[in-house]
């Protein structure tokens, strides 16, 4: 089927990876229903009742009240507390029924078309149909001598109000984040894109969650074989449940034993907009914040939505600052016990009588001085994360004190370590996400090895494993090294430089392939019709 | 089955993996050497004794001394450590300091060689091998010749630096005399009948009490062995045929009276223009310098272009009179080409100058001096300072 779907679209396919198809792509999710579920609703209530009785045995949270309609025709209502609005459900379901004058005999149809004033009313006829639409929220009733129900859109439950996303501040710039509710984040996501062609194509996975997932793209933007691999991909999953997108992305990723990110995960609506418009697909799983977008390059990593926002010349200040100090963040530490035990004529003679005077007391060698340091700088940052809000400022000041002060005074680390281990840790917080930006801090600890072990030699050997692997690795097909490599000169626009808008007249090459142009030429303001005159 | 297959696959990575870390653990530190176990030489002072040995001196830093603040009152003691061996190379001699010294002798940040007299007359050549053989010695450190004893130099406490081989190094990056790295040294030695110039340092004992390190003149090496000394003012001769000049003062004494005017040159280059006319040797020196007016005794107006025309002959034929002065002493009586003017005909008349006897041909080299001088402002003030203004002349 894959292969097929190859042939359609010519020279794009080729770029991406597609997955091999193994034996078990046929099985879909694996369903847990019993045979009971499978079955049509019966034309008897008393049927039908035993039987959800049966199903929702021991199930606390879920209602079933039965009730007339029209005083005669015996029915049942069945919701599950706290999903469904109880409130509308009395008003527009149950007394309109229950007041109906009875005509007797009602078709459900008609039922729906006179009796029941709600937007979203949709038959079921399995019991299957029926506990999903259940447990999604809304109410299904089942009447006497009928062989469908009725599911009335009525779900409604607590959710967390949007609110500005955490891990991804901006000082200018849209600041909603998306919520654990996939309603809600679709709708932020269609309101930044009104047009029909922003797909959001429902999924499901996981055996007991059945968590939905949608996969939101740009129809005529992003290439379709992407989508279909994506598709295919998560139709694949078969696991008990899918809690957050984290869970997901190590089910469809490329190369699972990489440490480095094959998603982009972000909260931020105005984030997963401009990836789409990139042609990127992006991931949303019900009851994640988190949506993640593929396919990426290391350099979408590094780039932070507030880059597009702000005058480009600062934006590209930025994003250099921000290179720089991703090698900062992997090799100061290394760099720095590789000169020192290894290249001490390397470094000025000033500075290398300072650093001995500084380690002249210090009982350990550098390496374990720098490891001791890391891991204890490392552990403070957890700590910071997991404690309750109300210790947390307590870990702070008895690891400022520890680290900075006492350890240093009592002659236990040198105070250029310190300073050593205090610029490392402030670099890696400058890597915009955060699942790239702990990639980087945890390979610095198999560099410091390297760079002990070897010196800089070890280093160069580390940087060299680093950057093969980078080059071999790949999101969806994507060269994770793109556009640096392989190079395309065009692209280096939105890498190197974050070029004025007016100038981006192209989308990315990988993604962008298919839908090549994003606007107009020629669209640096200047003055109509040479100028003032 | 698959199972089985995943097992065997992460065992072979895990013997992969084992494969490739051990080595690494095994044998890499062998090398290391924490900094706080080296003993840092910044400068090296080499001298021979009375029976034909060398004698190496080193000076060490003592980080001890600089003790951070938190280390409280333990800092301070004396700041550098000076010890002596002597011994039949550097190499053997070292050896022998290194039993005396408790930490690892490391060379790689030795900014400064030391040449004593004795070494210096009977040849230095040799003795520069291990400079440039030695992994951890650096090229670029300076070499300078003295007539004292090397280690005398070495103990010296100077007064801003914290030793006297940083005053040593600070003096050769002012390039207020001759500037020679071990680098140069070589490059100059190695060509096969050059002399070779090297900056010589005394200890400057004025005032009392306190005592400082000064450069003067230069020590002129034929064939690898010291045979001449140029005092100061050759040496700013020799400076400015081999374009080292970087900045100078020159001071004119212009005909009105006893008062002078000082210039400041900020760029000066110059140029050796090799010719060989029917078997004649001439060279031309072509120097050319920017010059401002920074003090001004005189009662003259430095803003009239007439009176700015006569300071620059005069100052030209200044330097002209600076450089013959060298060119005296060097080429006509010491007879040892520390000019470049060797390099000079190599490149440009290699056939001639490999059949020329260099030794016989430099002495009877035809040499014109032509000096261009720039003077480019007259500093802050245009009239002279503190003049009524009908006493200036040429205003």
């Amino acid at each position: 089927m894959m292969n097929e779907m190859g042939k359609e679209t010519e020279g794009f396919t080729s770029k991406i990876k597609l997955r091999k198809s193994k034996k078990s792509q046929k099985k879909a999710v694996k369903s847990l229903q019993s045979p009971q579920e499978q079955e049509l609703l019966s034309q008897s209530l008393e049927d039908n009742e035993n039987k959800f009785r049966s199903i929702y045995k021991d199930c606390s949270d879920v209602v079933i009240r039965s009730f007339y309609i029209g005083g005669k025709d015996n029915a049942i209502l069945i919701y599950i507390e706290g999903l469904s609005n109880t409130q509308e459900v009395d008003d527009s379901v149950l007394s309109p029924l229950m007041e109906s004058s009875g005509e007797g005999n009602d078709q459900v149809k008609s039922l729906i078309n006179k009796k029941i004033p709600v937007t979203s009313v949709k038959e079921v006829k399995t019991v299957a149909e029926c506990i999903s639409e259940i447990s999604s929220g809304n109410p299904v009733i089942v009447a006497d001598n009928q062989k469908t129900g009725l599911a009335v859109g009525l779900a409604q439950y607590e959710k967390r109000s949007i609110d500005e996303p955490q891990a991804e501040t901006v000082v200018r710039g849209p600041r909603e984040g998306f919520v654990e509710a996939l309603s809600v984040n679709n709708s932020m996501l269609r309101r930044r894109i009104r047009s029909p062609k922003l797909k959001l194509k429902s999924m499901k996975a996981g055996k007991y969650t059945e968590t939905k997932i949608v996969i939101a793209y740009l129809e005529g933007v992003a290439d379709p074989t992407l989508i279909e691999e994506i598709t295919n991909r998560v139709s694949k999953i078969d696991v008990d449940g899918i809690m957050d997108s984290g869970v997901l992305e190590e089910f469809i990723e490329d190369d699972p034993y990489s440490p480095f990110p094959q998603f982009l995960e972000t909260e931020r609506p105005d984030v997963v907009t401009a990836n789409l418009l990139e042609g990127r697909a992006a991931i949303l799983v019900d009851g994640s914040p988190f949506s993640i977008i593929a396919p990426i390059t290391i350099y979408s990593l590094l780039q932070a939505s507030e880059d597009y926002y702000s005058r480009f010349l600062i934006g590209t200040a930025i994003r250099w600052l921000r290179y720089v100090f991703l090698l900062v963040s992997l090799l100061l530490p290394s760099l720095y016990v590789a000169i020192l035990t290894f290249h001490q004529e390397m470094i000025p003679t000033t500075l290398m009588i300072t650093v001995a005077a500084a380690r002249e007391q210090i009982p350990f060698p550098a390496l374990v001085e720098v490891l001791m340091m890391e891991i204890a700088f490392e552990a403070l940052r957890e700590a910071g994360i997991r404690l309750p809000k109300q210790v947390g400022s307590a870990v702070s000041i008895v690891g400022a004190l520890i680290i900075g002060e006492a350890a240093v005074s009592a002659g236990i680390v040198s105070a250029p370590m310190v300073i050593v281990v205090a610029i490392t840790g402030v670099a890696s917080f400058t890597i915009p996400r955060y699942s790239a930006s702990i990639t980087f801090r945890m390979l610095r600890f198999p560099m410091i090895f390297l760079a002990g072990t070897l010196g800089l030699l070890g280093v160069m050997l580390g940087i060299i494993l680093i950057i093969v692997h980078l080059a071999s690795l790949r999101s969806f097909g994507v060269p994770y090294l793109s556009p640096m490599a392989p190079m395309k000169f065009n692209e280096i626009k939105d890498v190197l430089v974050r070029a004025p808008w007016w100038k981006m007249n192209t989308r990315p090459h990988f993604t962008g392939e298919y839908n090549k142009s994003r606007q107009a030429d020629n669209q640096r303001p200047q003055p109509s019709n040479g100028g003032d005159e | 089955m698959r199972c089985i297959i995943r097992k065997k696959t992460v065992k072979r990575m895990a013997e992969f993996l084992m494969c490739v870390i051990m080595p690494l653990i095994l044998s890499g530190c062998w090398d290391r050497i924490e900094v706080n176990d080296l003993a840092i030489v910044v400068a090296t002072g080499l001298d021979k004794t009375e029976e034909g040995e060398i004698e190496l001196s080193v000076q060490i830093v003592n980080p001890k001394s600089m003790g951070s603040k938190s280390e409280g009152g333990q800092g301070g003691g004396k700041q550098n450590t000076v010890e002596k061996t002597t011994g039949k190379t550097i190499f053997d001699a070292r050896s022998k300091l290194q039993e005396k010294v408790s930490r690892k002798l490391f060379w790689g940040h030795n900014h400064i060689i030391f040449i004593g007299k004795k070494l210096a007359e009977e040849g230095i050549r040799k003795h520069l091998d291990f400079f440039s053989r030695h992994p951890f010695t650096r090229l670029r450190a300076s070499v300078f010749m003295t007539n004292e004893k090397p280690d005398e130099l070495l103990k010296i406490e100077p007064d801003l630096e914290r030793s006297s081989a940083e005053v040593a190094k600070d003096l050769a990056m002012l390039k207020v005399g001759l500037s020679v790295t071990a680098k140069d040294l070589l490059d100059m030695l190695s060509g096969e009948k050059r002399g070779a110039a090297l900056p010589m340092i005394q200890i400057e004992r004025e005032p009392p009490n306190t005592e400082g390190l000064k450069i003067y003149g230069a020590a002129i090496f034929n064939n690898g062995k010291m045979t001449d000394q140029l005092d100061d003012k050759e040496v700013r001769g020799l400076l400015w045929i081999r374009d080292e000049i970087d900045t100078a003062s020159v001071t004119i004494n212009p005909e009105e009276g006893e008062e002078l005017i000082s210039f400041h040159i900020f760029d000066a280059t110059s140029k050796l223009i090799p010719s060989i006319e029917n078997g004649n040797w001439k060279i031309k020196i072509e120097i050319v310098s920017e010059d401002d007016i920074v003090e001004n005794e005189t009662k003259l107006d430095m803003m009239n272009p007439k009176i700015i025309e006569k300071l620059k002959e005069q100052l030209e034929k200044q330097i002209v009179e600076r450089v013959k002065l060298a060119l005296e002493i060097v080429q006509k009586e010491m007879k040892v080409d520390v000019l470049g003017f060797e390099e000079a005909f190599h490149r440009h008349y290699p056939d001639e100058w490999r059949k020329a006897n260099w030794e016989e041909v430099f002495p009877e080299i035809e040499v014109e001096v032509v000096s261009e001088v720039k003077i480019r402002r007259p500093g802050r003030s245009t009239a002279p300072q503190g003049v009524p203004e009908n006493e200036v002349i040429g205003n």
